[in-house]
């Protein structure tokens, strides 16, 4: 039981960071309607400019992390803008695109890979000392993440409720031309669900790093289809789905853990993700016309 | 001279077995519009599983650690290989075929990729980890009196004569009703199913065939290297199977062959022998990478059917009556009249 309850605390950090990566993949993919793959390579990218940015440059801790996050927001905007946007406006088939992400995976992981290598790099930060609460134990970085993701998870639902864009946002998800024919900028609305879509992907990667001490430039790839299964789990292209996705993913996959090697924890997202194709493709917040 | 022949061998059987790959890979996204993100894990499945069957029970005390070892002949063994491919593609077809936008059947091919990979790599009871197999036994090796360069151009004979059999075999498909069936569906799975085919048979068919014909080319290649390790066959390596389909031609299979002659031999060969960059020893293979995966992106840009594209369809039709074209306005029906489909 001690030990059940030790896991429980582990996966609401694998949660956290899952909670953050689904949500922006599944922002994405809810507005443009189509998958990313290469949305791992974009961990990469966040999880590396932070060590660039605190290692290379020495710039306080925090400060990367930040700087990180927006990179990886306008690394995806960009990309967005000059590689997908092109094949999106001459109405490329579902196919292409998806090729198309598939193909920019391959080319920005190997980018990063010329800058870092192929090995394991660490951030310059002390590990602190577990601080035991209740029947959890945490060190100061997983509290940091389970924080971090709280406070996103809250701005992300005051951005899709309350604002002018998050509204948007939700009335192209559901059906994009009349979105355009009542007036909405669609091309902006794509443009910052795409910078969102990335800084939540960098920030994801940052956190994932934080957990995981030591981290190379395919850690986030190697985590790409455990995002995959709490985005259908939850409903492809729901975004309180996909929170509701990681928080199950996270906490199934760390508490497996009592029964099975660790070495096999990520495998059980993918057991979720084949029962749940099998049983309920549509996800358990099922999105009108998505699967 | 014995060098330049046992490299023009090495080169040729590369050929072919990637030409194997892109064909199977062919009948699954040309012919019936299947997204195969994971190719390369079909030919490692048909590679380590026609070892495991072929090579004799693993010895603990060399640390090297096999499931099966069931020294069988390397016919039988090479048959289970090939059906071990083909059960994983019915596996996944099972679990992704059925009524779902192709991005789940994509997502489900590379979470499989990604999970296969991993588990075969951490996990060195099942086909000895990072390390891989090695030692794996080759057929035609006393034949040849294991004289390297007889041993490369028997298999240069053997794997052409297997490749020209796949290709007479895909085009045999490509022309059949159920050939058919798969670029109708290709084209509107809707229209099929409204037609009364089982598009969810068709398919599973397009999947297994496909994965069988990759798992096909796996046996080959660890039959002629005799050895496999995780790193023979990473995600890049999908890539230069897709880059070649991309780039020949989807749905045309002398497109197929022209591509995989253009990427997996020109191109690869081509840039192999590049010296390494001393400070940044990755430098050159992942340029290489970033070179293949824009090869993917630009081809769909530029020109999405291939080099050589897919023939259209053209079906006869019976020239119309006079007095049926007179109710079309007059317009006499054409007898070459050509539909696309």
């Amino acid at each position: 039981m001690k030990l059940f309850l030790l896991t429980l605390g582990f996966g609401f950090v694998s949660a956290s960071i899952y909670a953050l990566l689904s949500v922006g993949l599944s922002l994405q993919f809810g507005v443009t309607n189509f998958v990313n793959f290469a949305y791992g390579a974009y961990l990469g990218v966040g999880m590396l400019l932070t060590y660039t940015f605190s290692a290379t440059f020495g710039l306080p801790f925090w400060l990367s992390m930040v700087l990180a996050t927006i990179g990886t927001g306008l690394v995806s905007m960009f990309i967005s803008e000059y590689v997908l946007g092109p094949f999106v406006k001459r109405k490329k088939s579902l196919f292409y695109m998806l090729i198309v992400t598939f193909g920019l995976s391959l080319i920005l992981d190997n980018i990063l890979q010329i800058f870092y290598g192929v090995g394991f790099n660490e951030y310059p930060i002390g590990q602190s000392t577990p601080i035991t609460i209740g029947p959890f134990s945490f060190t100061g970085n997983q509290l940091l993440i389970i924080a971090i993701a709280g406070v996103v998870m809250i701005g992300v639902h005051l951005l899709l409720s309350r604002s002018r864009l998050g509204k948007a946002m939700r009335a192209m998800s559901d059906n994009s031309d009349l979105a355009r024919a009542s007036g909405i900028d669609t091309n902006m609305v794509t443009r910052w669900t795409w910078f969102i879509s990335g800084s939540l992907a960098g920030l994801g990667g940052i956190v994932l790093a934080l957990n995981i001490v030591s981290f190379q430039t395919t850690s986030g790839d190697a985590l790409l289809f455990v995002i995959f299964a709490a985005v259908i789990l939850g409903g492809i292209g729901q975004t309180y789905g996909a929170m509701l996705g990681a928080l199950i993913i996270g906490l199934v996959t760390e508490v497996s853990t009592v029964f099975i090697s660790s070495a096999y924890k990520q495998d059980i997202a993918f057991l979720v993700l084949v029962i749940m194709l099998l049983v309920r493709p549509q996800g358990l917040i099922p999105a009108k016309g998505k699967a | 001279m014995s060098v330049i022949l046992g490299y023009v061998a090495t080169i040729l059987v590369t050929f072919f077995t990637y030409n194997i790959f892109t064909l199977g890979l062919n009948i699954q996204f040309g012919y019936a519009g299947i997204l195969n993100f994971t190719v390369i894990t079909f030919m490692a499945m048909g590679a380590y599983f026609y070892a495991v069957f072929v090579m004799p029970p693993a010895n603990a005390s060399n640390q090297v650690f096999y499931i099966l070892g069931l020294h069988w002949p390397w016919p039988l063994a090479s048959i289970a290989g090939v059906v071990a491919s083909g059960a994983l593609g019915y596996l996944i077809g099972l679990i992704a075929l059925k009524r779902l936008r192709s991005d789940y059947l994509a997502i489900v091919t590379l979470a499989t990729g990604t999970l296969l990979y991993g588990l075969s790599g951490d996990n060195n009871k099942l086909f000895d980890g990072w390390a891989g197999l090695f030692a794996v036994n080759q057929p035609f090796q006393s034949v040849a009196n294991n004289n390297p360069n007889t041993f490369s151009w028997i298999f240069v004979v053997i794997s052409g004569l297997v490749m020209l059999a796949v290709w007479w075999f895909a085009n045999q498909l490509y022309s059949s009703p159920l050939g058919r069936s798969m670029r109708a569906i290709r084209e509107d799975q809707d229209v099929v199913d409204a037609f009364g085919k089982n598009t969810f048979k068709v398919r599973m068919l397009a999947m297994v065939i496909g994965s069988t014909i990759v798992g096909i080319g796996g046996v080959l290649t660890i039959q002629y290297i005799g050895a496999l390790s995780p790193a023979g066959w990473t995600t890049g390596e999908t890539f230069v199977v897709w880059a070649a389909l991309l780039v020949g031609g989807r749905g045309n299979n002398i497109g197929a062959m022209l591509g995989s002659l253009l990427v997996a031999v020109v191109f690869n060969e081509g840039t192999r022998y590049i010296p390494q960059v001393a400070s940044n020893p990755n430098l050159v293979p992942d340029l290489r990478n970033i070179i293949i995966g824009s090869l993917v992106i630009l081809s769909i840009w530029f020109r999405p059917q291939g080099v050589l594209p897919e023939k259209k369809a053209k079906f006869f039709e019976l020239p119309l009556k006079d007095k049926y074209a007179q109710t079309f306005g007059g317009s006499k029906a054409d007898q070459d009249l050509v539909v696309e489909v």
